[in-house]
């Protein structure tokens, strides 16, 4: 027996039943693409092509197109690449821990926001392959043995961790995603109406019957990937961090990377999940799924890792004084004060200061707010990797061969490529798989419903109407 | 809802300290007591411990330091820093009950509820931490932190130090004091108004002192996200005045964190195991469990990510650190350097592995028991190469004073159990956690 | 995992909580279950019926060490005999540097076997015809299946049993 507390918030409301579940979701993987999808997928596809071009001119001409000079040899690549990895991170914190801490608002968002995991993390990857600047020697980045045109790869390098802990982590994120989605694959199955839809998410679905020898092993497959992913989450902008960390060069051999980046990295993540959530949520009309209960507590998960963030700022900047090293005291008063001032309070505000609206009740349970505030965040996050990387390169230890970095379009077009990249993925999921996650939200229904219909596995629309043989309820 | 049994358990109990408990706490003090004071005798005249080897190596690490005027050792000193040791562990501890508390609450949490009342019973010791540490500061200070010494930011003295005067805005007497008394002033008094709702709300019911000890508890977590790096760095990294990492803080916060929550689950289970807490079932000591897994292995994330930074770009003013620690002073560190690992990372993930045990309350003592003895040595090796030196080590002064703090301690958390019903019993999550159930 | 043919009875609830509580009422007439379909995972099923508890996480511990194993060995060999390099004025072989590459690798094996255990041991594949006593069990009812060859009561017996535990319907299917 499960008791829920009556101090407890609903998370579903509108009375739904089990079958108005899978009717919500479903339809729309159902159903033809809406106009507004249609426009939606255009302009991203557009702006996937643009990027494409600029990606193109970049490996065809070389790096040489990027603004990077002797001094700042990392700018907006490394950046953009961290900025997608912490992005990336959202998904699998929400599927994993909060699966592990048994936090059940997580159903109705978990799906999206591992696909949006994935998305982000290919976009990170791209920057890397960009970055190589031959791209068809990627393979170099692999332990092969020397015969193969390198050395073996140098186990000591933190870019070197970087390439294990980032296909670890996007296989294994795929794995989970994948393994979640099975059952609701199976519900499309059972429901497809033609032939090609039965055959490819039949495919899909791998057989799932839901017997409770299945249910019992996906219940435990599911914790144990949980379990794994979690410390996974950690490793990967861990590693990420210490790509900077591992290094000499004031503000970014530090201690707190770590740990700051994986809050950070969580920070940026959820602030995505609620844009394409809020999003999501207004064109597909799930708001009886995501209601402001979960809009609320991702703002309160925002507002904690935001404050993290922010202690780990301040920290940072004490201990730079703190130390009495005059390169690191340096390199925070640069920050604050130097010809990249700008970016620096672009961070300090978006990052620190917009999230702590959220103490306040009204601001972060209107729709409006959030969505402006999750945006703001992103930009800081990126603000703020901009400031790690290119504040701390462009005047180190030695004077004389101090600079300023400035984009050029190829810089801005390849980051316009990511953008356009994730969304036209992101508008093919939306569209032909579930958006949410039909079983686990199911399973909350009872207990955590505002109002229970009188019976709760309800009337399935659709088809089985008409073909009453299946579905008795129907008369 | 459904018609399943659960056999009904009463909510109704109250815990006895019985005489009996308290002749042997006061006898397990009083051994305390007369431990330490051999131990002082044995100092006093040279012997005693196992700090006998006092290698050129040793003094090469201490020159290390920087210091010109270096004091001339006393062996008083190897007393307080034992005290301090303990003050800050124990403090941890106590304060780590109020957190737990505190994020319980700010994540709803339900299943918490049922052994709440053992959280919140320790940090009733925060005052004689607190008391304890003011005292050992004033009366040994200069003996156990390099930055109070006489003329250290003065350029004209012989014992100018310039780094250290660098960080004097921030380690000078005044301030430090007052920080001290901020944190404990704080930290305790949040916890009464904690412990007043909690009491009020068993008496009178209704969900009014919940909503309020939400608000009490996220204010608690503000104040805490600060001043538990910043006593840190107060309490335990500046003793290495020169040495400085941006991680020590949560690092700290990792160690307090792990030993408080195993010293919470310890206490449930021996609670359960006398009779009381008949309510704590299998699914909550395996939630315990997982806490206690969890954040051994968070710990070890953080002492490992720290670590691996300074080793790897290996700069003079950070390795020191580990340095001394592993081959300074004669080498007398490396062995608990390796304990440290040992109890706080391998023999609990190794023995919480599985489900099962994470069930078996004779698994979760062992795992408990490494957890805390672990990081005792963790606040241990981090305190003693700094103030004693070549001096440390294991003797009936360093016995003497875990079991006074141990037996004062359980004495106060029994005390503060007795105040009240075990199991609060108009807590509004407390059906939820009555029916606990991860099977 | 191999389905049985033959003849079933298939008893199509409405609610999860009473399929639940059927179960039980089920077994207590002495009717042997084949299995029960949900459309989402329904605590404490497993149990109620009578299966093991499942032993997949065994094999978890397994593919950790062995996935710790092969990345040791591929850094050792490399980085230690077959090319061995001092970088950074760090050992040839320097272990903490390896940490991070042995924990992915422990992950990415224990993940990757653990997720193949689990389609193996479902039986599943994407040419696999899954077994439905009625489809709408991964939509909104809750599916009983009784293996009429593996029991002594009687189709009708069975089929009183199943109407008064709270079943909706109640028919016979071959497969």
């Amino acid at each position: 027996m499960h008791i829920t507390s009556p101090v407890r918030t609903p998370l579903v409301t509108g009375g739904k039943t089990y079958a108005d579940v899978t009717e919500d979701i479903c339809r729309h993987v159902e159903g033809k693409p809406t106009k507004e999808w249609k426009v939606a997928f255009t302009i991203s596809l557009l702006v996937l092509l643009y990027g494409a071009a600029c990606v193109a001119w970049t490996w065809w001409e070389g790096l040489g197109v990027w603004g990077l000079n002797k001094t700042v040899g990392w700018a907006w690549d490394i950046t953009n690449f961290v900025w997608w990895v912490g992005i990336g991170h959202a998904g699998t914190l929400i599927s994993a821990v909060l699966l592990l801490f048994r936090q059940k608002w997580r159903t109705s968002i978990n799906r999206a926001a591992e696909a949006m995991t994935i998305f982000a993390v290919l976009c990170a990857a791209s920057f890397i392959v960009m970055h190589m600047g031959r791209p068809w020697l990627a393979y170099w980045a692999l332990p092969l043995p020397n015969t193969f045109g390198s050395l073996w790869v140098n186990f000591n390098s933190p870019l070197v961790w970087d390439v294990f802990a980032i296909s670890t982590y996007f296989s294994v994120s795929c794995l989970f995603w994948f393994v979640g989605l099975v059952p609701d694959l199976a519900t499309i199955r059972d429901r497809a109406k033609n032939k090609v839809s039965k055959y490819i998410y039949g495919a899909l679905s791998l057989g799932w019957n839901g017997s409770a020898k299945a249910w019992a092993r996906y219940e435990y497959i599911s914790l144990i990937l949980a379990g794994l992913s979690t410390p996974l989450v950690l490793s990967v902008h861990t590693i990420v961090s210490m790509d900077f960390a591992t290094s000499v060069i004031p503000g970014w051999h530090t201690t707190i990377f770590p740990p700051y980046f994986v809050a950070g990295a969580i920070f940026s993540g959820f602030a995505m999940v609620q844009t394409l959530m809020l999003v999501t949520r207004v064109v597909y009309k799930l708001e009886d799924y995501i209601t402001l209960e979960h809009i609320e507590s991702m703002n309160k998960i925002i507002t904690l890792t935001g404050s993290i963030v922010g202690v780990a700022y301040l920290t940072e900047f004490f201990i730079a004084w703190y130390s009495g090293v005059e390169y690191e005291t340096y390199a925070f008063v640069n920050r604050a004060t130097g010809p990249y001032w700008w970016a620096y309070w672009a961070m300090m505000t978006c990052n620190v200061i917009s999230p702590q609206l959220f103490w306040s009740r009204s601001i972060r349970r209107s729709v409006k707010w959030t969505f402006f505030i999750s945006i703001i965040v992103n930009i800081g996050m990126w603000f703020e990797r901009f400031v790690i990387i290119v504040t701390s390169l462009h005047r180190d230890y030695i004077p004389s061969s101090w600079a300023m970095f400035s984009p050029t379009m190829f810089d801005i077009g390849d980051y316009i490529f990511s953008f356009g990249f994730f969304f036209t993925c992101f508008f093919l999921f939306s569209k032909y798989l579930p958006v949410i996650n039909m079983a686990e939200v199911k399973a909350i229904v009872k207990s955590s419903s505002e109002k229970l219909p009188k019976k709760v596995s309800g009337v399935a629309k659709g088809e089985r109407v008409s073909a009453p043989t299946f579905n008795k309820d129907a008369q | 809802m459904s018609a399943h049994h659960h056999e009904a358990v009463s909510v109704e109990e109250q815990f006895e300290f019985t005489s009996e408990s308290k002749r042997q706490l006061a006898i397990g003090f009083g051994i305390g007591v007369v431990l330490v004071l051999i131990g002082a005798y044995l100092l006093a005249n040279g012997g005693g411990g196992h700090e006998a080897a006092h290698g050129a190596a040793a003094h090469g690490a201490e020159h290390a330091h920087g210091a010109a005027g270096h004091h001339e050792y006393k062996w008083t000193t190897r007393l307080w820093a034992n005290l301090w040791t303990n003050s800050i562990y124990f403090t941890g501890i106590s304060v780590i009950g109020m957190f737990f508390i505190c994020y319980n609450y700010l994540a709803q949490a339900g299943w918490s509820v049922v052994f709440k009342r053992i959280p919140e019973a320790m940090p009733a010791f925060l005052p004689v931490t607190g008391l304890l540490m003011l005292l050992t500061f004033f009366v040994a200070g200069h003996d156990m932190f390099h930055w109070t010494q006489e003329g250290i930011t003065d350029p004209k003295s012989a014992n100018y130090d310039a780094i250290i005067a660098g960080k004097s805005a921030f380690l000078n007497t005044p301030f430090y004091i007052i920080r001290l008394v901020i944190y404990f002033t704080l930290w305790y008094g949040l916890w009464r108004v904690l412990r007043s709702f909690s009491l009020k709300e068993d008496l009178e019911g209704g969900t009014e002192y919940y909503e309020k000890s939400i608000k009490f508890g996220v204010a608690f977590l503000v104040v805490f996200a600060i001043t538990s790096s910043t006593a840190a760095w107060d309490f335990v990294m500046s003793i290495d005045t020169h040495w400085f990492s941006t991680m020590f803080g949560w690092y700290t916060l990792a160690s307090w964190h792990v030993a408080g929550l195993a010293v919470m689950t310890l206490t449930v289970v021996t609670l359960k195991e006398r009779g009381y807490l008949q309510a704590v079932n299998e699914s909550h000591l395996h939630d315990l469990g997982k806490f206690c897994f969890a954040f051994t292995v968070f710990w070890t994330y953080v002492w490992f990510a720290q670590f691996l930074l300074i080793y790897y770009a290996n700069l003079p003013e950070e390795a020191i650190y580990y340095r001394e620690r592993f081959s300074g002073y004669g080498g007398i560190f490396k062995g608990p350097f390796f304990i440290n690992i040992i109890l706080n990372f391998f023999v609990p993930f190794l023995v919480l592995m599985t489900r099962d045990a994470k069930r078996t309350t004779r698994v979760l003592k062992v795992a408990c028991w490494s957890i805390i003895v672990g990081h005792y040595f963790d606040f241990w090796n981090n305190v003693m190469p700094g103030t004693v030196g070549e001096h440390a080590g294991f003797g009936p002064v360093e016995f003497g004073f875990i079991l006074m703090f141990a037996t004062a301690f359980i004495w106060s958390v029994s005390t503060q159990l007795t105040k009240a019903n075990l199991i609060p019993r108009n807590h509004p999550m407390l059906e939820e956690s009555l029916h606990h159930d991860i099977a | 995992m191999a389905e049985s043919t033959g003849k079933f009875l298939v008893g199509v609830y409405d609610d999860d909580d009473v399929i639940l509580e059927a179960v039980g009422k089920v077994k207590q007439a002495g009717v042997k279950i084949h299995e029960v379909y949900s459309p989402f995972a329904i605590h404490g099923m497993d149990v109620a019926i009578g299966h093991p508890r499942t032993r997949i996480g065994i094999a978890a511990f397994m593919f950790g060490v062995t996935g710790l194993a092969c990345g040791l060995a591929l850094i050792l060999w490399t980085m230690g005999f077959d090319w061995p390099m001092i970088i950074g004025g760090k050992d040839p072989i320097s272990f903490p540097n390896y940490v991070p590459v042995l924990f992915e690798m422990t992950v990415l094996f224990t993940a990757f076997g653990m997720t193949f255990t689990f389609f193996i041991s479902n039986g599943f594949g994407p040419t696999v015809k899954p077994l439905l006593f009625d489809p709408r069990c991964t939509d909104n009812k809750f599916v009983m299946a009784i293996d009429l060859s593996k029991n002594k009561l009687s189709e009708a017996e069975i089929a009183t049993v199943l109407k008064s535990s709270g079943a909706e319907e109640v028919s016979v299917k071959q497969v």
